[in-house]
């Protein structure tokens, strides 16, 4: 059966997990074992690409050509980018349009969040590729609960950049409680507070007999773990140095790098010594923090996530005594006050007995599970985060689907013309809790075609449809006609679909290589178990050996080793097979002699 | 809003009437769009039901139709159960609310709740005058600017408080009067009185409700 996988696309670290016989899993990557992979993409001016701990190595003195935490700039237009932001990477400024999306300008080229993303997608399915034998190519996604239609579709778009079709996105406290529910099999209402390297999330849900019914949720999309780090560097580091300093790219990601591997510290020590060492910028800092002197600096970045807590409490009907399980995810819940600030308001001792990094991705390898059709004991009944609506006169927003609404939701919305023979309406969808237009995200435009008549005569039904991964879809009928009219959407912070499809096109040399990548990791997962049951067999059945044999069998494994250290996987492979040649008299006198034994007790045991 | 009698199956073209599953295939089947939402939840057409039954009839109904649970299926198949659950969503949405329900079951006997329901009701209007008073001199109060005149902003967050309280007493007694409606139909006693009252009650409900908005947002920012 074909796989689905889940990823957990995260903001700091990323994921891919599966189910198999033994429940989820998280994929580790099979030459270092780690089951995380740090979102940092690294582009070189050769065209290449590096992902991960390699392209965190390069952030040191590439600061502009490598782009961490990409999740926060997701389905963005320029206007959304903060001056930190902007001391930090170099984007494509369009002085005509300062809405359009974000892009960043990487050594002669412009690349999108999604096409970055894709990057870490790629690397990911890599992984999964090697510990499944298998192609991977169907996924789902998680992403932010409180994550608007744009940041949705943006995630989408860069899982078909990295040719996945993405069956679902899930949001990721739901995940996280699907993870938990399969554990403990509990029921009833639970809190899952969900703070991440970049994003914060709150959901409230009832259990009920396999049933995952979100209440509600709540959260902040640019509010997370980087922040504090950002925090700690400007109050404990960057206030020692001169302006200019301050703004330096390098400097500026030494300092959140030291910031973070403080803090991190700080979750175990009383104290740790912050340390930022630039000779090259005549930069020696090095000063002792406590644990408490960075929690007084930080107090109010934790005390931000309590009001999205209280909102969603109201919105579910809801009060804290209500809750009878609160869940901690994500790796800024590691932090003893974040736990003790939840643990206050909420009245209870928070459940962290899953991994706050992996249970997301485990909870998205559930999902998938049941999605492939192999499950039918869980469902997820989650809701759309944030309202939406349409501009009507005067700049106000008319709401068509209230946040907090389970999906898929579809409403149907009539049109009519104003003036005669007029031969469109424009429509203008925009997402948010606010009154005004203007307050609101705007999410796509599209105009209805429509004959010519009279004002007031043509009838066209719009539904607007917010699917079950909580993306829009609006399709027209006129009911005079009963026909479907085709609308272009044209989203406000997204790549148009010929975008897409240019980029995919483009990215045609990236998937060359990745072949090439997918060959070598193939080779090498090959002679490890090949490599693996040699030595298993040498050290449990060296009796079976005969004369020279073995230093036969050394050189063969030498040369496989050697190998394995390049990157020609033809070689790999060659020498892989030749060491199978060389063992296979070895292993021939191995089972020869087990099947004698087996036969041997049968016969035993038939008397 | 009549609900059709009878539906044929896209698979396998056999009649019969409404349902989830085709009874001679099993293919699941695209509901009337019209339905209504009491026949949809197996729920006699009156506005008083059981709310546990209700929710329990949602949940049957999500894990027969949901879209994640038909992902393996034909495209017919997706487009049904997609379709299907975003009108169950709905209905639950409508069903669960009394208020919702209320304008629902006003709608389905074909007396829409109007535009009236944009004029203030007559019996609140003194009341809201006077809240309305009460909001403006929160407005001038500006407690935003304002340092130093924590009496005068104590002094206006207790009306607040008291005017929020007020607020929800009489959303309480409006919720029985409500429920009391509701559980009239079907008598023999006339319909139209029960039809205006039951308007009465649901607009000054949702007067209330836009009131009790704004009495919160100047309660937040005091």
């Amino acid at each position: 059966m074909e796989h689905i996988v889940g990823i957990d696309l995260g903001t700091t670290n990323s994921l891919i997990a599966y189910v198999d016989d033994a429940g989820p899993q998280v994929v580790a990557d099979s030459g270092t074992g780690q089951k995380t992979l740090p979102s940092i993409v690294s582009f070189l001016p050769n065209e290449r690409v590096v992902v991960g701990r390699e392209a965190g190595e390069l952030a040191r003195t590439q600061p502009l050509s490598t782009i961490r935490s990409v999740k926060r700039f997701m389905g963005l237009g320029m206007g959304h980018i903060s001056p930190a932001d902007r001391k930090r990477y170099r984007f494509v400024d369009d002085q005509e349009d300062s809405a359009s999306l974000v892009r960043f300008a990487i050594h002669d080229r412009q690349v999108t969040p999604p096409e970055v993303s894709a990057v870490i997608l790629r690397a990911l399915r890599e992984r999964a590729t090697a510990a499944l034998q298998a192609e991977v190519r169907k996924v789902v996604i998680t992403v932010p609960a409180y994550f608007n239609d744009s940041q949705r579709q943006a995630t989408k778009d860069a899982g078909k950049l990295a040719g996945l079709e993405v069956i679902r996105l899930l949001n990721e406290p739901t995940a996280a409680a699907l993870a938990y529910g399969l554990h403990t099999k509990e029921e009833g209402l639970i809190a899952v507070y969900d703070f991440g390297g970049g994003t914060f999330d709150v959901s409230i849900l009832r259990l009920h007999t396999g049933i995952f019914e979100v209440l509600s949720t709540n959260g902040n999309t640019r509010l997370g773990g980087d922040d504090i780090d950002q925090c700690i560097a400007e109050r404990f580091l960057l206030a020692e140095l001169t302006e200019a300093l301050r703004n330096d790219p390098q400097v500026l990601n030494n300092a959140l790098r030291a910031a973070e591997k403080a803090k991190q510290v700080l979750s175990e020590q009383e104290e740790t010594v912050l340390n930022l060492t630039l000779p090259e910028k005549g930069i020696q800092i090095s000063r002792s923090l406590s644990r408490q002197e960075m929690e007084a600096a930080v107090e109010e970045i934790v005390a931000r996530t309590l009001e999205p807590c209280r909102q969603a409490l109201k919105d579910a009907g809801l009060e804290t005594h209500d809750i009878e399980e609160v869940v901690l995810v994500g790796g800024s819940t590691r932090m003893p006050l974040v736990r003790q600030r939840v643990g206050e308001f909420f009245g209870r001792t928070p459940l962290t007995d899953i991994d706050p990094d992996e249970v997301v991705a485990l909870g998205a390898a559930v999902q998938a599970d049941t999605l492939s059709g192999r499950r039918r004991d869980m469902l997820l009944l989650d809701v759309v985060p944030l309202s939406l609506g349409i501009e009507t006169m005067g700049g106000v927003m008319s709401h068509l689907i209230e946040r907090n609404t389970t999906i898929p939701a579809s409403v149907k919305e009539m049109f009519t013309t104003a003036v005669d023979d007029q031969t469109a309406v424009a429509v203008h969808v925009l997402q948010g809790e606010r009154e005004l237009v203007q307050d609101c995200r705007s999410l796509a435009r599209f105009s209805i075609p429509i004959e010519p008549k009279p004002a007031g005569v043509p009838r066209v039904e719009v539904t607007f449809m917010i699917d079950a991964n909580g993306i829009l879809n609006v399709s027209a009928t006129d009911l005079r006609t009963g026909r479907e009219r085709s609308l272009e959407v044209k989203p406000s912070y997204g790549l148009t679909d010929e975008e897409v499809e240019r980029l995919l096109e483009e990215s045609i040399d990236f998937a060359e290589e990745d072949i090439e990548q997918r060959l070598l990791i193939e080779a090498r997962t090959e002679a490890d178990t090949v490599l693996h049951a040699t030595d298993k067999a040498l050290s449990q059945n060296a009796s079976f050996l005969q004369e020279g044999e073995e230093e036969q069998i050394a050189q063969v494994v030498q040369k496989v080793r050697e190998a394995c250290a390049g990157e020609d996987y033809d070689l790999i492979r060659d020498l892989t097979e030749e060491l199978s040649q060389v063992t296979t008299p070895f292993a021939q006198r191995i089972m020869d002699s087990s099947i004698q034994a087996a036969l041997g007790e049968k016969q035993l045991s038939d008397l | 809003m009549a609900t059709p009698t009878v539906a044929r199956c896209w698979r396998c073209q056999d009649e019969h009437r409404p349902q989830v599953f085709c009874p001679a295939c099993e293919a699941l089947q695209p509901l009337p769009p019209d339905i209504d939402y009491f026949t949809l939840f197996g729920l006699a057409r009156h506005p008083r039901l059981d709310e546990q039954a209700l929710a329990q009839t949602y949940y049957e109904l999500s894990r027969q139709l949901h879209p994640d649970l038909h992902q393996t299926g034909t495209a017919q198949e997706r487009e049904a159960s997609l379709q299907n659950t975003a009108l169950v969503n709905r209905a639950y949405r409508t069903l669960r609310d009394p208020v919702q329900r209320g304008r629902y079951w006003l709608a389905l006997n074909g007396e829409p709740l109007g535009k009236e329901n944009n004029k203030v009701p007559p019996a609140l209007a003194l009341f809201v005058f006077e809240v309305q008073e009460k909001l403006a001199a929160v407005r001038e109060a500006r407690p935003a600017e304002t340092e130093g005149t924590q009496d005068a902003l104590a002094g206006l967050r207790a009306e607040m408080t008291q005017v929020r309280d007020d607020l929800d007493d009489r959303m309480r007694d409006l919720q029985h009067r409500l429920a009391a409606n509701f559980s009239k139909w079907g008598q023999a006693d006339g319909s139209s009185a029960l039809l205006s009252e039951l308007k009465r009650v649901l607009s000054e409900m949702a007067y209330l409700r836009t009131l009790t908005r704004d009495v919160e947002k100047a309660l937040s920012i005091l």
